[in-house]
């Protein structure tokens, strides 16, 4: 209660304060970015480093299917991205990674060996989120210190919200809600946030949807954007996607969209961030 | 002056030129035969298969919904106030086979859309004056559609056809050197007067939109003929079993997959084979190494900026009757990659496939869905692409359900419609 009444209070005075943001030079945290394996001879490292500073994006959340292309970011640009370890080892286990009993014994190895800031992105609906294998991924963040970021319907994560009620979760493509019922899954839950990736309804032409609006300024410290580069040619869209974002951007007060710009991601991940002194 | 391309399949410009009593005359006619089709539909059936077709009546209704053929012929084109006119016709066909329409004298439209290929070209990619990055797609039975090209960006046939012309790579050329051609080469300019009652216009833009609508006007008048499908679903529509039983087998069983298990009539959807809009398939779409076909995603924004739309001032219906979907079409991350869903009719005689041309047979076609990677698909994108996992012998008869909507016979005869006035000079 006192947490909405704060937000009510931020969001009063970003929206009273602030002239609408000249968002040409907005830095971008970029909370859905993919590495997978299919990307990473028509796009090498090198130029998948390139293409995301090119765009003026400063962090970006990167899970890849399998792991090691988001470690061969992280070697080359340690600054810019923040790992998130995926449950797959190819994308083809998005659907069969909750039952399949060589995931866990893969997660538990990775994380032993490498540092990420959160698990993730996983696909999981309904009551697929009380299996084992997602409840153990719940343990695992939690005991690792990390950001849980999953595609989801909002019964998964009331579902995952159960298994640990303080974790902290990154909502990927605002689990494709309405705005109203995202806000309404915000207010009940305060350590949820929400990516707004591959959706392209809250920004069409550079305007904001007023429904969008509206929970942007009921909680302007809880959401991002995203590419979601699913696919390898999707590379090729981050600079883009990155400008259309600040085409929305720029109809927002200057605090409010520097916060989904980056300010969110960067508090969200901060802890970690500040471990690298960067 | 007649060629022997094979027998006329275009509609005569009497025809033409009398479009509503033509239309009148279908509709009465279709309303008989969605009479028969529903008599048929409504007979007993044993089990899910619908008076011993072979279909279960969920199949036997997409199958009718895949004609009848030819269909009623639209209406003229309102944005273009040549659509139909004899002249514009005969003066379309000239410029279409005319190399004087290129930078170079050397390339026409139809170097990437011959005759004898169905009007496209047999590579994969097609070159005009340079290597472009598409397939050429046919420009039969491409009148009144709401989208053309493969990424939609332009919203009529006119607008389309001047795309070419003015692309470095095709015919390099600019409105002042088309219009400069019209105005200099006394037979065009003939053919002008013909059409359009007045000599060309100093306004260079103007010339090459009257250019674009004679074109359009020709290739209007592309239209595919009867195939074996169509006798089959007609059969059925009328429940006569004999000519049922004249279509193979193989075409049955394949059709069977095409509006069963296969969904692919969820796109490929009523007469023409296409819902006429845009998806991801799962395919690559990497122009060049680090360079992207952006698709549908581009073609919007080209759409938008386009003067030469259905919003434009070149449009020639003042109350802009058919721009409603321009006017509200909308752009989104989904569009990046994705392509235009290709008409089926005669697609056995365009190979290769896709907008690439990565596709190189009918068979590899089948491939691709039946193994499709799900890798390249979004979750929340195409969500009835699923792996089909076909069998050889399953593959084959899809392979003759779409060799079956061929119509066997060469769709257009040149004619260079005389016209003495012109060529005497």
């Amino acid at each position: 209660m006192r947490s909405s009444a704060m937000t009510l209070a931020l969001a009063a005075a970003l929206a009273a304060t602030a002239p609408p943001a000249p968002a040409a030079d907005l830095p971008v945290f970029d909370a859905h970015i993919h590495y997978s394996h299919d990307a990473w001879e028509s796009v090498p490292p090198a130029d998948a480093v390139a293409i995301l500073r090119k765009a003026g994006v400063t962090r970006a959340l990167v899970s890849s299917s399998g792991d090691d292309g988001t470690q061969r970011l992280v070697a080359l640009a340690p600054d810019l991205i923040l790992p998130s370890l995926r449950p797959y080892r190819t994308r083809g286990e998005l659907g069969t990674w909750v039952r399949d009993e060589t995931l866990v014994p893969y997660l538990e190895d990775r994380l032993r060996r490498f540092r990420y800031v959160a698990i993730g992105e996983f696909h999981v609906y309904g009551a697929d989120a009380d299996l084992p294998n997602v409840r153990r991924a719940v343990a695992l963040a939690k005991e690792h210190g990390l950001v849980l970021h999953a595609h989801a319907d909002a019964d998964a994560i009331e579902r995952l919200f159960r298994h640990d009620a303080q974790a902290r979760i990154l909502w990927a493509h605002s689990g494709f809600e309405r705005p109203e019922a995202v806000r309404e899954m915000l207010r009940r839950h305060r350590t949820l946030w929400c990516d707004l990736a591959f959706r392209s309804e809250h920004g069409t032409g550079g305007a904001v949807d007023p429904a969008w609006r509206a929970a942007f300024d009921e909680f302007p410290d809880r959401f991002m954007v995203g590419t979601d580069t699913f696919t390898p040619e999707r590379w090729h869209y981050i600079g883009e996607h990155a400008s259309w974002s600040r085409a929305w951007l720029a109809s927002l007060p200057r605090p409010l969209a520097e916060r989904i710009a980056w300010r969110n991601g960067d508090a969200l991940f901060g802890a970690e961030i500040a471990k690298r002194g960067s | 002056m007649t060629s022997s391309l094979g027998s006329p399949r275009a509609p005569s410009a009497r025809q033409a030129a009398r479009p509503g009593r033509r239309v009148a005359a279908l509709a009465g006619r279709c309303a008989l035969v969605v009479s028969a089709a529903l008599a048929a539909v409504a007979a007993p059936a044993s089990g899910d298969d619908t008076a011993g077709t072979g279909f279960a009546p969920d199949e036997v209704a997409r199958i009718l919904s895949h004609g009848p053929w030819p269909p009623p012929v639209p209406g003229r084109d309102p944005s273009n106030r040549v659509s139909g006119n004899a002249d514009a016709i005969a003066f379309g066909e000239r410029l279409f086979f005319d190399t004087r329409l290129s930078s170079t004298g050397l390339v026409s439209c139809a170097r990437c859309h011959q005759p004898g290929r169905y009007f496209t070209d047999g590579h994969e990619r097609s070159i005009g004056i340079a290597p472009t990055d598409r397939n050429a797609p046919t420009v039969v039975d491409v009148r009144g559609r709401r989208w053309y090209g493969w990424d939609g960006s332009h919203d009529n046939l006119w607008s389309q056809s001047i795309r070419p012309l003015l692309d470095p790579r095709e015919m390099g050329m600019t409105p002042a050197t088309v219009a400069r051609t019209i105005r200099r080469e006394q037979d065009f300019a003939c053919r002008y007067r013909m059409t359009y009652h007045r000599d060309p216009p100093a306004d260079d833009r103007q010339v090459l939109v009257d250019v674009a609508k004679a074109l359009a006007a020709f290739q209007e008048s592309l239209a595919s003929g009867r195939t074996p499908f169509d006798d089959f679903r007609d059969a059925l529509a009328r429940g006569d079993r004999a000519a049922m039983a004249r279509y193979p087998e193989a075409a049955k069983r394949g059709l069977k997959i095409f509006v069963g298990r296969g969904s692919c009539s969820v796109c490929h959807v009523g007469p023409a084979f296409t819902n006429g809009e845009f998806h991801d398939i799962g395919l690559g779409f990497f122009a060049a190494p680090g360079r992207v076909d952006p698709g549908r995603h581009a073609g919007i924004a080209r759409l938008r900026a386009n003067s030469y739309n259905l919003l434009g001032r070149y449009s020639d219906d003042p109350a802009r009757t058919t721009a409603t979907s321009t006017r509200h079409v909308v752009q989104e991350h989904r569009n990046f990659g994705e392509f235009r869903v290709p008409g089926l009719r005669n697609v056995a005689a365009t190979a290769p496939y896709m907008h690439d041309g990565s596709l190189k047979s009918l068979r590899e076609v089948v491939r691709h869905y039946s193994e499709i990677d799900e890798e390249r698909l979004h979750v929340h994108g195409e969500r009835i692409l699923r792996p089909l996992r076909l069998t050889e012998p399953e593959s084959a008869d899809l392979v003759a359900f779409l060799e079956s909507l061929g119509d066997g016979t060469p769709v257009f005869r040149l004619t260079q419609r005389a016209r003495p006035a012109c060529e005497v000079l």
